[in-house]
């Protein structure tokens, strides 16, 4: 999956750490979902959008379209 | 990197609950070593010999509630690290074993504990050094 939330991140001016602590999770897991090691279970994407106001598609993209 | 605040503090409860467990644990042993040795046979000196057991549990619990506390995403990696370093630590432990039976020195099952650990840190570290 790719996604923008580092993009998002910095539009907010916000560090790693902030997001980590407005989403309760750790900097090493927003660390790994912007460096595109980790994609989110459903309950966090959800938060992430929820947080930045946007739908979750617009915030995550499949890398590739599958049938 | 700086950690966020509630990392932070989720860490220093941890710590607190952990090092709380082995000093209740410490004591403990100290206490089963002076009073509980010396002692006849009885079902006191066996309570007091496995009392140290009581701060095992309180460890137990405090990775219990640390585990609970992370995130998915740590949860995972550490089950992903626990994963490999089980692994080595069985195959380091199979090797020293048929090492044995080829007459290298009886060694104390304890150091199990050390290889685990051993191999535990080794996986993080690597895993780390890779991730920057």
């Amino acid at each position: 999956m790719h996604n923008i939330i580092r993009q998002l991140r910095a539009d907010q001016g916000w560090s790693q750490a902030h997001l980590a602590d407005l989403l309760d999770v750790s900097r090493q897991t927003v660390n790994a979902l912007e460096t595109g090691r980790y994609d989110p279970s459903l309950p966090l994407a959800f938060s992430i959008a929820r947080l930045f106001s946007r739908p979750i598609e617009e915030i995550f993209q499949p890398d590739q379209e599958s049938a | 990197m700086e950690r966020g605040l509630k990392e932070k503090r989720s860490y220093s409860v941890y710590r607190k609950e952990l090092w709380l467990a082995i000093a209740v644990y410490i004591v403990l042993l100290m206490g089963a070593i002076r009073l509980a040795r010396p002692m006849d046979d009885s079902i006191l000196r066996t309570a007091l010999l496995v009392s140290p057991m009581i701060g095992f549990g309180l460890m137990i619990r405090a990775i219990v509630r640390h585990v609970a506390r992370i995130d998915e995403y740590q949860r995972l990696r550490m089950l992903e690290s626990f994963s490999i370093a089980m692994a080595i630590t069985g195959a380091v432990t199979f090797t020293y074993g048929f090492l044995e039976t080829a007459g290298f020195p009886k060694v104390s099952m304890f150091s199990v504990w050390i290889v685990m650990g051993a191999s535990w840190a080794l996986v993080c570290g690597a895993r780390a050094l890779r991730d920057r």
